[in-house]
């Protein structure tokens, strides 16, 4: 199963800050390969997507960029900036509550009693 | 894994940018995404372009600039409310700013136009154009794009003219035509023509545009038309008195130090009263011509409470009670006081309008003139 992708949209970009905690530096195709091997494929970011969230969060100040020359083309490697990080911290645990917030809402709680 | 070519990243560049994808940024970004899927997924020896093209077209729903589009969207969202909140902010401070610069000009408090040129700087420069940015967003074709901005320039236009008419700034009236040119004939009929096609806001469009046109239309009536043949012949009488004040003075100049303190007091009256008035330091014999308008309202009570005027009125009591002392005795010679500015009850009259202040003035200078050097009209 692939998730929607208005379920990914309000997610974006939490996975995509995370994603470069985790590895200090990547470019757009890295990020699309990475997200679908770590959720063995259920999660597609699609470039549509993925390349206007980089460049909106460059914009806020959150990513800074290097570019490296493949060749003839330009690659653009994306990183955390100081306040990214902090923000990064932040988004992911108001995530964390929002999960369990939906598990509570639709119901879903495991039955642990 | 397969190699790609320079010439095949050029013309995928080329592609690419063709598609729509003008910012540099993310036509390097989306290039080397495509040539990292090529690499990784075409066979050596693969048909490129084919399979290029099949790429690409999973990228996109319609069309490829949609990426540049909802990149475009989330940068300019990002100062949205920003911008909202400077255009609220500045639409309320330019409200204040000319209500107050309304009250001050009728009460000719100083600072009026201060006020005046604030209100309309702000709403001009700052409200407008973030109104214009805002809007663009949501009009979804030319017609209303058109219609938003011929509507902001004609706003502009009509803040801006009603600035230069109250300051007396040249080229007030060429602004002003332009301004009514561009509401009847583009802003009105694009929101007229657009709005009555839609169902539910028919009614609505029909008003609004019979309230524009109707507002718009009494505004370049006040502004066209012209004073009554009354005010226009009192003009002309007003103007008679200076010609005569005029000759009289070459005839004969009055060495008389006090004579000539009190003409050039009265001099300095008019010439701030019509500063005030028109902009023009003295009325052009041309004034009809020239579309000059010098309104009959009630000026003297506010115009005398203005630091200047007032010094000067106070002045020329002061030197016209000392004229007249010095001629004692010779009540012939002495300035008529009666029914005259300087006759301090008449002031709050409501016939006391600018022209009727202009005459007296000009009539006590009249009087002035005609009394010969040294003292031939006490001698009778």
């Amino acid at each position: 199963m692939v998730y929607s992708s208005e379920l990914v949209k309000g997610t974006l970009k939490t996975i995509v800050m995370k994603l470069l905690t985790d590895n200090k530096k990547m470019y757009g195709y890295e990020i699309t390969q990475r997200v679908k091997e770590l959720t063995a494929d259920k999660i597609q970011i699609t470039e549509g997507a993925l390349y206007p969230t980089l460049h909106a969060l460059e914009a806020e100040g959150l990513l800074t960029t290097q570019t490296e020359y493949i060749g003839k083309r330009v690659r653009k490697y994306y990183s955390l900036s100081p306040t990214g990080k902090t923000r990064t911290k932040e988004r992911v645990s108001e995530m964390a509550d929002f999960i369990n917030t939906m598990i509570f809402l639709l119901d879903l709680k495991p039955k642990t009693a | 894994m397969y190699q790609l070519s320079d010439e095949q990243v050029d013309y995928i560049l080329n592609d690419i940018s063709a598609r729509g994808i003008k910012m540099e940024d993310l036509q390097d970004n989306l290039l080397d995404h495509v040539c990292c899927i090529i690499e990784q997924n075409l066979e050596d020896g693969g048909a490129f372009e084919a399979f290029y093209q099949s790429t690409i077209a999973r990228f996109y729903k319609k069309d490829l600039a949609e990426i540049e589009e909802e990149t475009q969207l989330l940068l300019t969202f990002k100062n949205y409310y920003a911008m909202r909140k400077v255009m609220i902010r500045a639409g309320v401070v330019s409200v204040c700013a000319f209500a107050l610069g309304s009250l001050f000009k009728i009460m000719y408090w100083p600072g009026a136009s201060v006020l005046f040129t604030l209100a309309i700087g702000i709403f001009s420069f700052i409200f407008m154009p973030l109104l214009f940015l805002l809007k663009r967003r949501e009009a979804s074709n030319t017609q209303e794009r058109l219609l938003l901005a011929s509507g902001v320039l004609a706003g502009i236009g009509y803040a801006v003219s009603t600035l230069f008419h109250v300051q007396h700034w040249p080229g007030a009236r060429i602004m002003w035509f332009v301004t009514l040119i561009l509401a009847f004939f583009v802003a009105i009929p694009l929101y007229f023509f657009g709005g009555i096609r839609k169902p539910g806001q028919r009614t609505n469009t029909i008003v609004i545009s019979v309230v524009m046109v109707g507002v718009l239309g009494v505004q370049f009536l006040l502004t066209a038309l012209r004073p009554s043949t009354q005010t226009t012949g009192r003009i002309y009488a007003y103007l008679q008195t200076e010609d005569m004040l005029e000759k009289l003075r070459h005839q004969q100049h009055n060495n008389d130090k006090l004579v000539q303190d009190i003409q050039a007091t009265c001099e300095a009256l008019k010439q701030e009263l019509l500063q005030t008035e028109i902009g023009l330091r003295e009325i052009p014999g041309d004034f009809e011509a020239q579309n000059i308008r010098l309104n009959e309202r009630y000026v003297a009570n506010g115009f005398f409470t203005m630091e200047r005027p007032g010094q000067l009125l106070k002045q020329l009591k002061q030197q016209v009670a000392a004229y007249n002392a010095s001629k004692a005795g010779m009540p012939d010679s002495q300035l008529p006081v009666k029914n005259s500015i300087l006759d301090d009850h008449f002031l709050d009259k409501d016939f006391c309008s600018s022209l009727y202040v202009l005459n007296n003035i000009a009539q006590l200078q009249v009087f002035l003139a005609q009394i010969p050097p040294g003292d031939a009209a006490t001698v009778r």
